[in-house]
């Protein structure tokens, strides 16, 4: 496909050249007035690489979108869950590398049935679900865009946006609830600086979600920094579960 | 004591590494390997007993063991060197072990065996069952041997494990699957986690006799993906038995799922394992007549499936020796919220929840008294502490308007409001509904505003007879029991705690729980010591020492930092 595209558009520009050169090189005073073999020549050249310019230029249109290079403001193959509320603060992705998705799917296997497998293997490699890798997902597997935005909107697990670099889960399960889990929350929310409706820090160091339970019931209330969970907490030992991490990274 | 100690376990599960477990096994390594011993530490599962975690079993050459709670890497090396026999500097004594109303069947092994070798559950008679049912047992009597049993799914519902079978045996098509249920969602429940954590093997025994039974040639494991150390432990299972060649002929493997509670009903499972919405369809046809890929399909819970090895070791008999009525065998529950020893404990059905909640659980602790349990999560109830005599079983719990459940077991004391706890059940399905069922879709919306107003102090007359009215459509419109069981958080606390519904509707929340119907108030004990000055983040209290301090209502957030910070019990809400 990307060859293609290349090769026509290469012919393309080189057809363009020839033309301009033809029209720059001014024939010589009183030459438009007669025929000439060598006029002739050229008219039937100009007329051949008009053909052929047109020809690879509609090649390299049909393959170019294809294969060339992402351009933002495409249309997305899954609908933003929340319109983003701080457009100010949205931190364009870097260009993914999408070939740990041609791996996946090499090693994993194209059937629909795996949609979920590969969406949840995506999101542990670029910690959300890029756009990018989705899309090609779609191109080299059965899945359809519509079964992605479906899956990935119905589960919980899945996020369309970037995450902060450590993510905390409050849990909220019954066992949490009673011990006063509201309470971590808020004061989780509060230390982190976090405002209403958003879920990460400025510094877009921590995200912080509330899940339903995290199956440590009898240490409750419960939180999870990353992978470690910390337990038995009180609105003022909360802080003590991710000052070590925060700590480590520079302010 | 002395240089008598063959083997030191250290429980690794969830809740262990919570509490602190992993720096406490590395100190046991380096103390073993120090005094000379160093294969004798042995990382193993959940025992059950999450209230004293972190755990250090010492097992002696006599077979007796003593048992260490609440291990700190240093009490941990002290501890190592008293079992052999060198000075030791720490008074940690040994903890005896209470439980004594306890049958261990599923949790046989939880916190014995370490989970990642197989060797350690093959000692225990591991996998015979299967061997034996495959070598001396037509399906047929396998079968036989269940329904004889009286094992019932212990996913929730309670059906007869042994007809489920029996019908998946009798289906025409020759392309059958069976399928193991971890998706745990219920927030307050955790036995199937500790399971899958600490007896792997027990499970996909269980579940490779499932399919010798039914005939099904390949097998899968739905496990929740909030439970990572399960899934690990599962696939490290079934890799380590594949090569042993234990369970040829049965193809295994683990899907996880994506966070979708909706997922634990059989029908959203399957469309989950297929890669899709999860959103349940109508039954009949039952998965069992056409489930996964279109085929005959069992689905059995974790603990249903965890049973079925010991029964095949036993006999049906032995089994059916425990419980009442209908409810035959042990069931676990999951001990949590106001309870002095909270974790998993397994009991013979027909105890009753007193005896679960003041005997095995040690009561309710910090002097409050006990208030009510709450069962089966959100599709379960409440039942009253007057109601406690009610015997764990099918009949007896269905008979409250709560439900078995999973067995999540969540203790209440005087301080929880149970309207806050309609309204946290009510917020969990409400989030957690498909959106397939118009009532489950929308009734719950409304159901939640009502609660929200009751919890607000914005309530109108008439708010409780609405209530009550949606419930019953949102039970009777709904397709799955997602929604068929959505209200009966709310039905059950409207019967037997309709007082404090309508306190609620007066603008008052007796338990004084409900933030905005609440204030804290400084009385007369105040000494002046400014801690709750210090504990308060929006600084509504002004530190004024020596001098009585008084809250700032404006300001305050209804955080009760003051009040836990307060040595004088001078702080109160009123």
């Amino acid at each position: 496909m990307r060859r293609i595209a290349w090769i026509a558009g290469l012919v393309a520009a080189a057809c363009i050249l020839v033309l301009l050169a033809d029209a720059i090189i001014k024939p010589r005073p009183g030459d438009d007035k007669r025929i000439t073999a060598a006029r002739l020549a050229r008219r039937s050249r100009d007329n051949v690489v008009g053909w052929v310019l047109i020809g690879s230029a509609g090649l390299f249109l049909v393959y170019a979108p294809k294969s060339g290079p992402r351009r933002a403001g495409k249309t997305d193959v899954t609908p933003t869950r929340r319109p983003e509320a701080h457009p100010h603060r949205v931190v364009r992705p870097e260009p993914v590398d999408l070939s740990f998705v041609d791996d996946l799917v090499e090693r994993e296997g194209r059937s629909k049935e795996k949609a979920i497998a590969l969406l949840q293997a995506i999101q542990s490699h670029y910690r959300y679900l890029p756009d990018e890798a989705l899309r090609r997902l779609c191109e080299r597997t059965e899945i359809t865009p519509a079964q992605i935005a479906g899956t990935s909107s119905f589960y919980g697990q899945f996020r369309n946006r970037p995450i902060g670099r450590h993510i905390v889960r409050v849990c909220h399960g019954t066992a949490c609830h009673v011990s006063g889990a509201r309470q971590i929350s808020d004061e989780v929310r509060r230390l982190l600086a976090i405002p209403d409706g958003e879920d990460t820090d400025a510094a877009r160091l921590f995200t912080v979600e509330e899940v339903a339970c995290l199956g440590c019931c009898s240490l409750a209330p419960v939180l999870m920094v990353d992978n470690q969970t910390a337990g038995r907490l009180t609105p003022s030992t909360a802080a003590e579960a991710f000052a070590p991490i925060e700590n480590k990274e520079p302010a | 004591m002395t240089q008598d100690a063959v083997e030191i376990r250290i429980g690794l599960g969830s809740c262990g590494i919570a509490s602190g477990a992993e720096p406490v096994h590395q100190a046991l390594r380096l103390a073993a390997r120090k005094a000379g011993a160093p294969r004798i530490v042995k990382a193993v599962g959940c025992k059950g007993m999450c209230h004293r975690e972190p755990l250090v079993e010492i097992i002696g050459r006599d077979g007796g063991s003593a048992l260490y709670g609440n291990v700190t890497p240093h009490a941990a090396e002290q501890i190592v060197r008293r079992h052999f026999g060198r000075r030791s500097r720490t008074d940690l004594a040994p903890y005896r072990c209470e439980h004594t109303a306890q049958q261990r069947i599923v949790l046989e092994n939880c916190g014995e065996i370490d989970p990642l070798d197989i060797d350690d559950y093959l000692a225990r008679g591991g996998y015979q069952a299967f061997e034996q049912c495959r070598r001396e047992r037509t399906p047929e009597q396998v079968i036989a041997i269940i329904t004889e049993s009286g094992l019932r799914g212990r996913g929730g519902a309670g059906f007869p494990t042994g007809r489920k079978w029996a019908l998946g045996r009798a289906q025409a098509s020759r392309t059958r699957y069976a399928i193991c249920n971890g998706d745990e969602g219920d927030p307050g429940a955790f036995m199937d986690r500790a399971v899958l954590e600490s007896d792997p093997h027990r499970v996909l025994e269980g579940l490779a006799i499932a399919a010798y039974a039914i005939g099904a040639r390949e097998a899968y494991f739905y496990i929740r993906a909030e439970y990572p150390l399960a899934v690990a432990h599962v696939r490290a299972a079934i890799e380590q038995a594949e090569r042993r060649g234990y369970i040829d002929g049965i193809r295994l493997e683990v899907r996880e799922g994506a966070g979708a509670f909706v997922c634990g009903e059989e029908t959203a499972l399957i469309q989950s394992l297929e890669g899709r919405r999860g959103t349940p369809r109508l039954r009949p046809p039952y998965p069992v007549e056409r489930g996964f890929r279109g085929q005959p399909t069992i689905i059995n819970n974790v603990e249903t499936l965890a049973c079925v090895p010991w029964i095949m070791r036993h006999g049906a008999a032995a089994f059916a020796a425990f419980g009442t009525g209908a409810s035959r065998g042990t069931k676990v529950f999951a001990l949590a919220g106001k309870i002095r020893r909270g974790g998993l404990v397994e009991v013979p059905m027909g105890v009753t929840i007193r005896e679960i909640v003041e005997e095995i659980g040690g009561g309710i602790p910090h002097g409050r008294t006990f208030k009510a349990v709450q069962l089966g999560g959100p599709s379960g109830g409440c039942i009253p502490a007057r109601l406690a005599e009610t015997p764990v079983d099918y009949d007896a719990l269905a008979r409250t308007g709560a439900i078995m459940g999973s067995g999540g077991m969540v203790v209440l004391d005087d301080r929880d409001c149970m309207v806050d706890m309609a309204r946290f059940f009510l917020h969990f399905t409400q989030a957690e509904s498909c959106g397939k069922c118009t009532f489950c879709r929308i009734g719950t919306k409304r159901m939640l505003e009502i609660l929200e107003r009751l919890c607000t102090g914005k309530s109108h007359a008439g708010d409780l007879d609405k209530l009550e009215t949606l419930a019953d459509y949102v039970s009777r419109g709904s397709m799955c029991g997602l929604g068929q069981t959505a209200p009966n958080p709310v039905m059950t606390t409207l019967r037997y705690f309709r007082e404090e519904y309508e306190a609620h509707l007066q603008g008052r929340c007796p338990a004084g729980r409900c933030a905005a119907l609440i204030r804290y108030q400084v009385n007369e004990n105040c000494c002046g010591c400014t801690l709750c000055a210090q504990a308060c983040p929006t600084g509504a209290i002004a530190a004024r020492p020596y001098e009585k301090h008084a809250v700032d209502d404006e300001r305050c957030t209804r955080c009760d930092m003051c009040r836990q910070a307060c040595k004088d019990k001078a702080i109160e809400v009123i």
